[in-house]
């Protein structure tokens, strides 16, 4: 009898993947020509880097009770290494479309995207 | 005197649950934040069905504060309280129409999804950025699985229960 499904289990499960997919169709980016990475360290901006100029391997270091180091190459970005005890971030990888984004809870750090759309592809004069 | 007894062992036993659980790296497979399976809801929902809703209070805050003074930390402790809070509530609801419109698995589903809404409300305002939010359709959906997947380890633990009938206190 406990193995029994009931109409309400129906109901939750829609309702959650209702919720899901409303708040996945919230957070949707179309891909940019133009994007730029954002690094927050507990909503401070430590460095805003322009992923499509930078064409170098560069490194940026944090620091704080986790410190770690986010490594940008190829118009990608990642945490490279992580000293906080989960290593959620630097499992998450590269990342590289708007609206992407990688996190360290422990080190209140976190990567995200931001896409700008420039309607035209070159300028001729 | 039992019930004190009783409460212990299971405290120690979602412990444990916690622990173990740790070890299996379903961060690998998906890699986000606050990603677990929640064997230790189990605990929980044993004691809302067999001792009462203080019990399963009790049961629940002690466990989040041992484990993160254990292997934690002070952050931890603040998303798994909230979020463990959220789960509690939502499965005291749902459990009123237990048998009628719910079974274990839609309290467990319901669980598990607030148990991570609370983590993903209590890490924006940690961080004070609503960005973490963008996690919470991956969060619910494996939160689905994992929910069916405790629902039924549940589900079989009760059968035992109810056949030997030794939780009496």
């Amino acid at each position: 009898m406990r193995l029994k499904l009931r109409y309400g289990d129906f109901i939750v499960f829609l309702v959650i993947v209702l919720v899901a997919a409303l708040l996945v169709a919230a957070f949707y980016q179309n891909d940019t020509n133009q994007k730029t990475a954002i690094i927050l360290q507990n909503n401070t901006v430590i460095e805003r880097v322009d992923l499509t100029r930078i064409s170098q391997r560069y490194l940026i270091n944090y620091y704080g009770e986790y410190p770690g180091t986010i490594e940008v190459n190829n118009g990608k970005i990642r945490f490279l290494s992580a000293e906080c005890p989960d290593k959620v971030c630097v499992n998450t990888g590269w990342i590289d479309k708007p609206g992407q984004m990688a996190v360290c809870l422990p080190a209140g750090v976190i990567i995200k995207i931001e896409g700008v759309q420039t309607d035209t592809d070159i300028i001729v004069k | 005197m039992k019930k004190l007894t009783l409460n212990s062992i299971l405290i120690s036993l979602a412990l444990v649950l916690s622990f173990v659980e740790r070890f299996i790296p379903l961060n690998l497979l998906v890699p986000v934040p606050g990603l677990k399976l929640g064997l230790a809801n189990i605990v929980t929902m044993f004691a809302l069905f067999y001792l009462d809703i203080p019990s399963a209070i009790t049961i629940t805050v002690l466990r989040c504060v041992l484990a993160s003074l254990i292997f934690g930390g002070m952050s931890s402790l603040i998303y798994s309280l909230s979020g463990a809070f959220f789960a509690l509530v939502i499965m005291i609801i749902l459990k009123l129409g237990y048998e009628k419109a719910f079974s274990l698995v839609g309290i467990s589903m319901g669980g598990a999804a607030a148990h991570n809404s609370g983590q993903i409300v209590a890490a924006s305002l940690m961080m004070k950025n609503t960005a973490i939010f963008a996690y919470l359709p991956i969060l619910l959906i494996t939160g689905l699985v994992t929910g069916i997947l405790t629902a039924i380890i549940a589900m079989n633990l009760f059968l035992v229960f109810d056949k030997n009938n030794r939780v009496k206190y």
